[in-house]
């Protein structure tokens, strides 16, 4: 199908593309890298009056780490935090997980800001500035404001963003010292996921775990860290039993749903295998991270 | 509400001009507006990859961009390929692999793998399989598609 009209704007800096979203009250749109709100207009699920492009707003595309701290631009597109250099040495979970978006010309195209703003339970991305505990920079008419990611993500495609805020930057403390792991389930490839885990934790000179942050996607309305189940690894060595514990406890702290890929029944079952997979992955990094 | 908007675009190296609906998409732009039918419209969602074209050098899904989004950009399409007679050594490697069947996610195929030679950089098979992912063929399986890839990239770093 083709979109409904609009009314076309070409935002030239966040200041514009904020005073234009206050002009239309709410029923304006941001259009970054497009890669699923176009498919929204397209099949006229998502009926804005006025899009707001905002690709040619610059100072939003740079990838920066400073004092332990990353830094990337709203505008990042997913195949620059595939290929960048700092990504790989400060977040590699990051730079393994946004491998699993989409297919090359989504990555191409598809930026970060855009994807935390679109919150899709199932995406990745949202799911690895949970795990990592991201810190994302919102502008408004009334100037700046930062939220964790949790905070930010409210539901299925909800954000607690304003109407006329826009997400210029997310922050992520450069996880130096840890190992990361993930694991999703797709019907295909490319596809979105039925359940995706994302796990990091530093690992102690004893072999005893410490700061285990292990985060679900596609298993509730957002993705979400399960800080109690978390819990429950710091200081054991991740043993048969310790992780069964996790695995349950996460399956409890989930909230799965039905839909087209997978039954929420099927959700819940595949929740303690896939946590348990990721942890053992954990464990094959840290001892990889240790040679 | 939609007022036309002018959009001046490079289209395989021709300058052209047009007043265009803000909603009008870049592959309806392509094929409809310039009247280049060689980039094909499957799913219009994003999902079959078969409107790919190439913006400034990046394969896109031409259907998940507007037309006014390339203002000033250069697009690049499957017709730029072979503009006479003889086959782009891509498309020959196509033929002689038997890379095709009905047709029809060819010229997707095509610009993605164009991209994938301009990067200049060496893919091993499985890589190569992750690159075209984001283009769907029914009818051949894959493999001789990989195949004619392998092939050309192959040829082509051997030609430098």
């Amino acid at each position: 199908m083709k979109p409904p009209p609009f009314a076309y704007v070409r935002a030239a800096s966040v200041e514009e593309a904020v005073a234009k979203l206050r002009e239309w009250e709410g029923e304006a749109r941001l259009l970054a890298g497009g890669q699923s709100l176009v498919p929204l207009l397209n099949m006229r699920l998502a009926r804005p009056a006025c899009v707001v492009d905002v690709n040619r707003v610059e100072g939003l595309d740079g990838v920066h780490e400073e004092d332990g701290v990353v830094r990337i631009g709203a505008l990042v597109r997913h195949a620059t935090l595939e290929l960048s250099p700092v990504i790989a040495a400060t977040l590699p979970l990051l730079a393994r997980m946004v491998r699993f978006v989409g297919d090359r010309q989504v990555r191409l195209r598809g930026t970060l800001g855009g994807s935390l703003a679109h919150a899709d339970p199932t995406g990745e991305l949202p799911l690895a500035a949970v795990a990592l505990g991201a810190t994302v920079t919102a502008r408004g008419p009334g100037g700046i404001r930062e939220l964790s990611a949790g905070e930010l993500l409210e539901g299925p495609y909800a954000t607690s963003l304003a109407g006329d805020e826009m997400i210029t930057q997310v922050a992520f403390p450069a996880r130096a010292g840890t190992v990361g792991a993930f694991a999703e389930v797709t019907r295909r490839h490319g596809d979105f996921a039925v359940l995706a885990v994302a796990a990091v934790g530093e690992p102690g000179a004893d072999g005893a775990w410490r700061s285990v942050r292990i985060a679900l996607g596609g298993v509730a309305g957002r993705p979400f860290h399960a800080a109690e189940a978390s819990a429950l690894a710091a200081g054991t060595h991740l043993e048969p039993d310790v992780v069964a514990a996790i695995g349950e406890a996460c399956a409890g702290a989930a909230e799965p749903y039905s839909d087209i890929r997978a039954s929420a029944e099927y959700r819940r079952h595949l929740i303690p295998v896939y946590v348990a997979r990721v942890l053992a992955e954990l464990a094959r990094h840290r001892l990889e991270a240790a040679l | 509400m939609s007022e036309r908007i002018a959009v001046s675009v490079t289209v395989n190296g021709e300058a052209v001009e047009r007043e265009v609906e803000p909603r009008l998409l870049l592959a309806d732009f392509i094929r409809h507006e310039l009247g280049l039918h060689g980039t094909h419209v499957g799913c219009e969602q994003g999902v079959c990859g078969m409107c790919t074209v190439l913006v400034e050098g990046q394969p896109v899904k031409s259907c998940l961009m507007l037309a006014p989004q390339v203002d000033g950009l250069s697009v690049q399409t499957v017709e730029s390929l072979a503009p006479g007679e003889e086959l782009h050594p891509l498309q020959q490697a196509f033929r002689s692999a038997h890379a095709l069947q009905c047709g029809y996610c060819t010229p997707a195929f095509l610009m993605t793998a164009y991209a994938i030679g301009e990067r200049g950089v060496a893919l091993d098979r499985e890589a190569i399989r992750e690159e075209l992912a984001g283009v769907l063929c029914r009818c051949t399986g894959y493999q001789n598609i990989v195949d004619a890839v392998e092939r050309y990239l192959g040829e082509r770093g051997a030609g430098r």
